[in-house]
């Protein structure tokens, strides 16, 4: 049997930095990833930050990956703008929350995971390699067994191997979690679940239409009538020459509302600021005649869609300095009237030859959909099972404070943490809980992420009330009004602070993460104070099944989902909860098609739930 | 351990591809139109090499007989094998070949391989000649072991033997696997049903290693490669190129090609009707399916 130090199971960004990190501690680890390639499975929202905390210290993800991250990794843009809307209908109130953002933060860079993670895994596997390690990917794993002092790993494509210490790093649906009984599935009360899409802008229309420079964007978040009376909100974050819009709600209140999770994406493209922020100029074909033989009219369609995959491709590159001076370089165009003169010519055949209209509307390109653990109701005290550790979201521990949302950066840091852990428990020959997992545990505990898991941050508190300082007080109808004037005296916010974090989290989340702070407040500051917005088009939000048509999957014939109780009452909320559609009612009993699965895990709670097969299953292409 | 040394023999053919292939009016190939690439069967004996290289870390050589412009095809295989040595036999001399002949020659350059060489790899056959001669008459001519058919196999380094399993096929009763074991160094002809199977973590990551290593050499295959002609492989002039042939082509009848038996029908997929006539012919002929 094949011997190894370290094995990390996922290749998500906390996986990848526990490669990373080892590697710089001069140790051999692999790294086994269940999808055909690294980040073909992650999805985030999302922001990645790196942060300098007053006291304490954390590791961030240049000091994992060095600085060679600022040089060379796709990041999307440096985040310099975070502002929070309360809506109602066509009205929008705004609060400039940068501060916020900035509170204690080297930077914040929107990033998508499929490019990032790719990225990370080069820069990993590289230097693992060093040391006998590096990355496996198309491998699942299957189980965990332990003979003596052996740990023997199972997976359902390699022969069996054997190591000394795990990471799991296997994300919020963690399977490792589930089949050694480390911790129990995590509970609606305990998750979010987020759906995002994708959406395609040129980078030079994004830069003009959020202020903002090239390379920096912006970061916009709402609350109010968009939230269609759920606890939770929207996100919209700008990348280089995409934009990520999503909606992130409490699982247990939509289990106590259920609606479809496409529906609360529609809501915020529905929203007249949203949908003035992504509009475009987007070609609509004209109806083909029926009239002339099928031959040609397929030759008809296949040519507009060859000439408008064309044109989105120069319209791209025209738009964004990168790409023109890409092109320049590559010599298919001399100048750059070369290529606007190229651009028109096909906007002219288009229009004249094939009759296609342009009109004002926006360009959707991926669906998806993930559960997120709120690390303050489910983080693992204890995160670590004999020799495995726990790491990022499989270790529920994901940073959500109103508008505090970081989870990336808390997944690497506790794969630093576990990789230093492992590190020595290598030199000291020792993986016993009592020295491997304790000392990990001691190492979180010095962590000041798991400080802002368990208790209010008062100097963050603070800020987000001098943001709202513009918010009349006596407005607020209800007892927010009072706390809020109340705390912006100094003096009481800092016992009222003392005071709820005597109460701690459990009792105070019921308190303040409620319908009245996420939707009632917001649509009341919006009704009184905000400005109107008019809509200038009416978008065409593709339906759910366009949407997972434009997925790409490794179809997998066998099922990863077995459905336990077909009766209960959970499974029937699934039919309208479940992201993609997958599960039905049929003479009262719940089936399933896995078919079209996107491996979110909304289901998992009463489910036989597994990731599909090596290589098998969703292929995000953005994440 | 000790190590392995292999050469893969490979041919640069016509890309039989749709949209790649261009023909004479009389139905010949117009041989100056139509794209060439490395034969499909080539390819699978070069991933059988990059099998060794992965396993046994095994030094790959890669080696063509043809006109410079063959050297795209050594590139190719050098991409699928991450070979270390690439040999191109070009030579007017070598022209007209058959497969004696060209034998002759690959066993020439074969022999000017670094290391001594323990397996030869090569296609089934070549999709242009079809012969699957030149293969067997190269092991002859080395005095190598021949085994044709293969489709897996293992290499004991110490013992310096191989089995092999060759898929035979009973036409039309059934096929069966045979099971062979042979001293090194043997000539291995691939079977096209080939496909390697990595299953360990230690071949996985070799694998990545090795991947990533041979799209970086391909890139730069003309540093690797070595261009012989007939003086420099040292072969007999006598028994190359159209002097060494004794089977010449002297004609190709054009079988004339049977009417279709097939009736397509164009459905277009936007039109629901047209899918209601898909499925509806799917389920017919599903139903007409007997489950054996």
């Amino acid at each position: 049997m094949e011997k190894y130090d370290v094995a990390i199971i996922g290749g998500g960004s906390a996986g990848l930095a526990a490669l990373k990190q080892l590697a710089n501690l001069g140790k051999q680890a692999i790294l086994l990833e269940a999808g055909n390639k690294v980040g073909s499975k992650n999805v985030s929202g999302g922001i990645l930050y790196s942060k300098k905390p007053k006291k304490g210290r954390v590791f961030n993800v240049e000091d994992v990956f060095g600085e060679i991250f600022f040089q060379d990794a796709p990041f999307e843009r440096k985040i310099t703008k975070y502002i929070l809307h309360a809506t109602s209908k066509d009205k929008v109130f705004s609060m400039d929350l940068t501060a916020a953002h900035e509170y204690e933060a080297n930077f914040g860079y929107s990033v998508l995971l499929n490019k990032l993670n790719g990225w990370f895994a080069e820069y990993a596997s590289e230097s693992a390699q060093k040391y006998g390690g590096g990355i496996v990917s198309g491998v699942h794993v299957s189980s965990i067994s332990w003979d003596g002092d052996k740990t023997i790993v199972t997976t359902d494509e390699l022969e069996q191997f054997e190591v000394k210490a795990i990471i799991a790093a296997d994300g919020v649906n963690s399977e490792v979690a589930d089949m050694t009984g480390a911790r129990p599935k995590f509970s609606p009360e305990q998750l979010y679940q987020g759906v995002k899409v994708i959406i395609k802008l040129p980078e030079d229309i994004i830069n003009e239409r959020f202020s903002v420079d090239s390379g920096h964007g912006a970061a916009h978040l709402f609350a109010g009538d968009v939230t269609l009376n759920h606890i939770g909100g929207g996100f919209l974050y700008t990348n280089q020459n995409t934009i990520s819009l999503g909606a992130v709600y409490h699982f247990d209140s939509l289990l106590e509302n259920p609606a479809e999770p496409y529906t609360l994406i529609n809501e915020l493209l529905k929203n007249p600021f949203v949908s003035e922020f992504i509009k475009d100029e987007v070609p609509k074909r004209a109806e083909i005649d029926k009239k002339l033989p099928q031959e040609d009219q397929l030759r008809i369609r296949f040519a507009v869609t060859k000439m408008i995959k064309s044109w989105y491709e120069l319209r791209d590159a025209a738009l964004s300095s990168h790409k023109k001076n890409d092109l320049m370089k590559s010599g298919k165009f001399v100048s750059e009237k070369d290529l606007q003169e190229k651009l028109v010519l096909i906007r002219d055949q288009l229009t004249s030859k094939y009759k296609v209209s342009f009109a004002t509307d926006y360009v959707e390109a991926e669906y998806s959909a993930k559960l997120i653990p709120d690390g303050k109701r489910c983080r693992m005290k204890k995160p670590y099972f004999k020799n495995i550790l726990f790491v990022g979201d499989a270790a529920g521990r994901g940073i959500f404070v109103g508008p505090r949302i970081e989870g990336l950066n808390v997944g690497i840091d506790d794969a630093a943490r576990a990789a230093n852990a492992i590190s020595n428990a290598i030199e000291r020959n020792n993986f016993a809980p009592t020295y491997l997992g304790e000392s990990y545990v001691q190492s979180l505990e010095q962590s000041p992420y798991t400080k802002d898991l368990t208790e209010i941050d008062k100097n963050y508190l603070k800020i987000f009330l001098d943001a709202s300082k513009d918010v009349p007080k006596d407005i607020i109808s209800s007892r927010y009004g009072t706390i809020m004037k109340l705390m912006s005296s100094g003096a009481i916010r800092s016992v009222a602070v003392k005071f709820a974090n005597i109460l701690g989290y459990d009792r105070l989340l019921p308190m303040v993460e409620s319908v009245d702070t996420y939707v009632k407040v917001p649509i009341e500051i919006a009704q009184r104070l905000g400005t109107t917005i008019t809509a200038s088009y009416s978008p065409t939000i593709p339906s759910i099944s366009e949407r997972i048509a434009r997925l790409s999957y490794n179809d997998d014939g066998q099922s990863h989902i077995k459905v336990l109780n077909p009766t209960s009452e959970f499974m029937k909320k699934l039919v309208v909860l479940c992201p993609t559609n997958c599960y039905s009612l049929e003479n009262n009993l719940v089936m399933l098609s896995h078919e079209g699965c996107i491996e979110c895990g909304t289901c998992s709670q009463e489910t036989e739930w597994r990731h599909p097969r090596g290589e098998k299953g969703i292929n995000y292409q953005y994440g | 351990m000790s190590q392995l040394n292999v050469a893969v023999v490979i041919k640069l053919e016509p890309d039989f591809s749709e949209g790649s292939v261009s023909y004479n009016p009389d139905g010949t190939l117009n041989r100056a139109e139509t794209k060439n690439t490395l034969g499909p069967h080539s390819a699978i004996a070069a991933e059988a090499a990059f099998y060794a290289k992965v396993k046994y870390g095994a030094r790959v050589s890669v080696a063509t007989m043809g006109p410079p412009i063959a050297e795209l095809a050594l590139q190719t295989a050098q991409r699928l094998s991450n070979a270390d040595e690439l040999h191109l036999y070009s030579d007017r001399v070598f022209a007209g070949a058959d497969t004696l002949a060209t034998a002759e020659t690959l066993k020439a350059g074969i022999k000017k391989m670094q290391g001594d060489i323990d397996i030869v790899f090569s296609g089934h056959r070549a999709s242009d000649g079809e012969t699957g001669q030149t293969g067997p008459q190269t092991a002859w001519k080395l005095g190598f072991t021949f085994l044709g058919n293969v489709i897996d196999y293992e290499v004991d380094l110490d013992a310096r033997t191989i089995k092999a399993k060759r898929l035979i096929s009973l036409q039309g009763f059934c096929d069966i696997v045979e099971e062979v074991e042979a001293p090194l160094p043997v000539f291995i002809a691939v079977d096209p049903s080939y496909k390697p199977i990595f299953n360990t973590v230690s071949q996985r990551l070799s694998f990545a290693k090795y991947r990533k290593e041979s799209e970086v050499r391909s890139k730069n295959h003309k540093y690797y490669l070595q261009v012989f002609n007939v003086e420099q492989l040292g072969a007999d002039k006598t028994l190359v190129g159209l002097p060494g042939s004794p089977t010449i082509v002297y004609k190709v009848e054009r079988i004339p090609q049977g009417k279709a038996k097939r009736q397509a029908e164009v459905l277009d997929g936007s039109n629901p009707e047209h899918i209601r006539k898909a499925v509806s012919k799917i389920r017919e002929a599903l139903s007409a399916m007997v489950i054996k």
